[in-house]
């Protein structure tokens, strides 16, 4: 099973992850914002398989910690969560090599579908 | 000039008369001389002398009354023309201000808030031109002053649709955490679970509906239509509905016409504006109804129908149907949980697609909904254009 790194600033978002992707067996770390997900990443001893990333966050969005992780050269597969019904539609940056968006409120059989395809092997 | 010139033939008329009477006077005299005997042979020559200077006289008159004439006429024709050239400079001066006035009161129309006219001209066209002016400049502050609510109550929708999205994905993501365990729940907790779960939906459809309509508002509704299969759009839309339509006892089918050319159109929306007839069809219809989907072709488009035979829309709602916050009378005995917005969202879908959306109803009989979609420009025509090059 896979390691996951969550981030969101709704800690109720990271206890509702934490607890279905535990429930299907993954390993979850989370963070409250971009900048601790950069942060963690930096001093990481262990990687994460997937990072699972709000766009919108205060101090740092998830977008703007992808930019930094990508311009540093790690390749981690990425999830975009959004509260845009289309994200795809709302300025998409299509240089971050985003794996997927995530749409709330969030499909978690299609989640965890996701999650599986992308961790495998 | 004319009255110069009538002035003149009466003093000259005058003058003719004076001259002939005084000519006649010394003629009388000279034949009473002759008649006496006085000196009579100068009197006759006076007498002569007088009828010579008669002539003369009549002459005079008639040369002078041709020039006067002429001069009259000259007055008159000069009156006339000056007549004229005032009445025509009238007439323009009043023209210009008012071709001025319907052309920008016809941009105004058209949606040109800044039309305005120069003002200037005749007291009375100068004053129309004022009055349209400051019309003009009321409408445009009234409109920016509307544009600017609008702009504020589509920024309001979007934001607040994506701000709710986070607690409803916590109740919505909880409930379902709860539905993992439903073993070790009684058959009250599912049903509340349930219940919740039910209302989640409900309002996640609400919040993408709403957000559809505001960004329809904003002009920011976008499509990018690829060539579509239509029963493929079909089948996931009927797919979607069949759980609630088999709860409902109602039997739900599909028919579509083999051949039928692809059509240019965003499958999502396609989808959305299928599960929202479907839903309609199923919410609106009692339980044990039947519900169908047909497409066929129609000349250059697809026509989608879905047709139930429920209790039908009275023709006085049937207007409004696709207006927003629209509901049909469900009756007493249907729990009906639409938006008021699904028909609303519909037709903008379709008509973003360059298509018609209408509704045909009888009361007791059912409706149908039926929304046309052009087809998309198929590789197979210019195949048949090549072959025809080939056999000519």
């Amino acid at each position: 099973m896979a390691k996951v790194l969550v981030a969101d600033d709704s800690e109720t978002i990271l206890l509702l992850m934490r607890t279905r992707l535990e429930l299907a067996g993954h390993t979850v770390e989370t963070a409250a914002d971009g900048q601790e997900v950069t942060e963690r990443m930096e001093a990481g001893d262990e990687p994460p398989d997937l990072l699972l990333l709000d766009a919108m966050m205060p101090r740092k969005s998830g977008l703007d910690a992808l930019r930094e992780l990508r311009a540093a050269g790690v390749d981690t597969p990425a999830l975009i969560v959004s509260a845009h019904q289309d994200p795809t539609d709302a300025d998409a940056p299509t240089d971050l090599e985003i794996s997927g968006y995530v749409t709330k409120p969030i499909d978690f059989e299609r989640l965890l579908g996701t999650v599986a395809e992308l961790t495998r092997g | 000039m004319a009255v110069i010139g009538v002035g003149r033939f009466i003093q000259q008329r005058q003058d003719f008369e004076d001259g002939i009477a005084r000519s006649y006077q010394v003629e009388i005299h000279a034949r009473t001389q002759i008649a006496q005997g006085d000196n009579p042979h100068a009197a006759r020559a006076a007498v002569a002398a007088q009828a010579g200077r008669r002539t003369e006289l009549r002459d005079q008159i008639s040369g002078d009354t041709r020039d006067t004439a002429l001069l009259v006429a000259a007055g008159l024709i000069a009156g006339l023309t000056g007549a004229l050239l005032l009445f025509s400079g009238l007439i323009a001066s009043m023209r210009r201000p008012l071709e001025e006035l319907v052309d920008a009161a016809g941009r105004l129309a058209g949606g040109d808030r800044s039309a305005r006219v120069k003002v200037g001209g005749l007291s009375e066209t100068a004053t129309l031109g004022a009055a349209f002016n400051e019309m003009a400049g009321e409408l445009e502050l009234e409109a920016s002053k509307r544009d600017q609510l609008d702009r504020l109550k589509d920024e309001f929708v979007l934001t607040a649709s994506h701000e709710l999205r986070s607690p409803l994905t916590s109740v919505q993501g909880f409930a379902e955490l709860l539905m993992l365990e439903r073993d070790s729940l009684t058959d009250k907790q599912v049903e509340t679970v349930e219940i919740i779960l039910d209302n989640c939906r409900h309002l996640a459809r609400l919040l993408n509906d709403l957000l559809d309509l505001a960004r329809s508002d904003a002009g920011r509704l976008a499509i990018t239509p690829k060539p579509t299969a239509v029963a493929a759009l079909i089948d996931d839309a009927v797919r979607t509905m069949r759980a609630q339509t088999e709860t409902a006892h109602q039997t739900l089918t599909q028919r579509v016409e083999p051949g039928l050319p692809l059509v240019d159109v965003e499958a999502d929306r396609i989808r959305q504006i299928l599960v929202n007839l479907l839903t309609n069809a199923h919410e609106y219809s009692p339980k044990g109804a039947s519900i169908e989907v047909t497409a066929r072709p129609r000349g250059a488009e697809v026509e989608i129908a879905v047709t139930d035979d429920g209790p039908g829309i009275p023709e006085s709602q049937l207007d409004l149907i696709f207006q927003r916050f629209t509901r049909g009378d469900a009756g007493l005995t249907q729990r009906v949980g639409g938006t008021g917005l699904g028909l609303a969202i519909s037709k903008s879908l379709v008509e973003l697609h360059g298509g018609t959306i209408e509704a045909e109803s009888s009361l007791g009989v059912g409706s149908t909904f039926r929304f046309r979609l052009p087809a998309a420009r198929m590789p197979a025509e210019a195949g048949s254009s090549a072959t025809a090059t080939e056999a000519s």
